[in-house]
């Protein structure tokens, strides 16, 4: 185990790293419109999480972060699925992509 | 110095907001130019915050090694990419920004050492979830209103003030409460969850039991012989790829057969949705 490059390099740095992706992921899904680049985001909220779980894999010498993180894989791609086959469907029914235009769903 | 690196961290979240609010598209883009300026500015507060006592009081601890060096220059990208990602007029490099932020991450993940897990990460997301989208977003596309730049919600953003700063006040907790040294160091037996669960659960030890099987000669179910478990897996010997397949296998055969099963609806449901008929509404395009 080459434990001595990495020695110098702390968990929070990882940890720093996966809640930076995660929140600009959260950022980007409050505010932008675009219904892809929303569910873009959301990946991206993956992205951090992945970082986050081989990091700890990493650091306590375990491999059940790596299996999460396949895990983590799995649901993202079932997500995707579904939502952009969603995507499309809103599409075809009012022509555009603005998450706005369904504004009137709030009642 | 332990206050000095609260407010670094601090300082560090609101100017990130602030820059991430610049930078974020608008109808006026007043100060636009500042938003990466402030941006650089907040990570390298954040990583000033985590460099922490070692930086300060010892500096012979930190700042050696390869992998040091590799860490802050794929953070830094995948980081950078993802602003762009969120920030970005047009869905299609936002999409190719986001190939960045994964390709970042697996620079990371190899510094980890997970080298599986990078090379997964860039088939699964840079390769086959990627192109989905991409295809989604020339599928959706409409034609350009002015004929020269893109659509009006791609441009204006919906309170990008207040999403920033609901999102680096995330950031702000979750890193001053989970980096808190007096907080994680403190494990209270009475109250830990394995305490909690013994308590009202009353734990039960998995019994191997014995296992049967059908034999063709006796047409009897005898006693199976147990399944002979390979000598040769020292765990420092193995692969990184062949350490995570044994660990799925072994620990978690029930989530593999899970994620199978959810493989399997969502392709369902997917087919399903995409032929849905739907009636065509024309409303006018909201501004």
């Amino acid at each position: 185990m080459p434990l001595n490059a990495i020695d110098s390099l702390a968990l929070s740095h990882f940890l720093l790293t996966g809640a930076v992706l995660f929140c600009l992921g959260l950022i980007g899904f409050i505010s932008r419109r675009n219904l892809i680049i929303m569910f873009l985001c959301t990946e991206m909220m993956f992205q951090g999480v992945a970082v986050s779980l081989v990091a700890f894999s990493r650091f306590h010498l375990n491999d059940t972060g790596q299996t999460f993180v396949i895990f983590v894989l799995t649901i993202a791609a079932a997500e995707a699925a579904l939502a952009l086959g969603l995507v499309v469907l809103l599409f075809r029914r009012k022509k555009t992509l603005d998450a706005l235009a369904w504004s009137d769903l709030k009642g | 110095m332990e206050q000095h690196l609260e407010y670094a961290l601090y300082i560090a979240s609101v100017l990130g907001a602030i820059s991430l609010s610049l930078m974020m598209p608008r109808r006026s883009k007043p100060l636009r130019f500042l938003g990466p300026i402030l941006g650089a500015a907040a990570l390298g507060g954040l990583w000033l915050f985590l460099s922490g006592s070692d930086f300060w009081a010892d500096r012979e601890t930190g700042l050696s090694g390869a992998g040091f060096l590799y860490y802050y220059v794929f953070s830094g990208i995948s980081i950078a990419a993802a602003v762009k990602v969120i920030t970005h007029t047009r869905p299609v490099y936002a999409a190719l920004w986001f190939v960045m932020v994964v390709l970042a991450s697996a620079g990371l993940f190899i510094v980890l050492s997970a080298q599986f897990m990078a090379f997964a990460i860039i088939i699964i997301y840079g390769g086959a979830i990627l192109v989905t989208y991409v295809f989604v977003i020339m599928l959706a596309s409409q034609p350009d209103p002015d004929g020269q730049s893109g659509q009006i919600y791609d441009k204006v953003a919906r309170e990008p003030t207040m999403a920033c700063a609901a999102g680096f006040l995330l950031l702000a907790v979750l890193l001053s409460l989970s980096f808190d040294p007096q907080i994680a160091a403190q494990p209270d037996p009475d109250n830990s969850d394995i305490a909690l669960i013994g308590s009202t659960l009353g734990g039960r030890p998995i019994q191997p039991s014995a296992r049967f099987e059908y034999d063709p000669q006796s047409e009897l179910m005898v006693e199976a012989q147990p399944i002979p478990t390979p000598t040769n897996l020292d765990p420092a010997r193995l692969s990184n790829a062949e350490r995570i397949g044994l660990d799925l296998f072994r620990s978690h055969p029930l989530g593999l057969e899970l994620a199978g099963v959810i493989l399997l609806i969502s392709l369902v449901g997917a087919v399903v949705i995409a032929r849905t008929k739907v009636p065509d509404e024309h409303p006018p395009a909201p501004g």
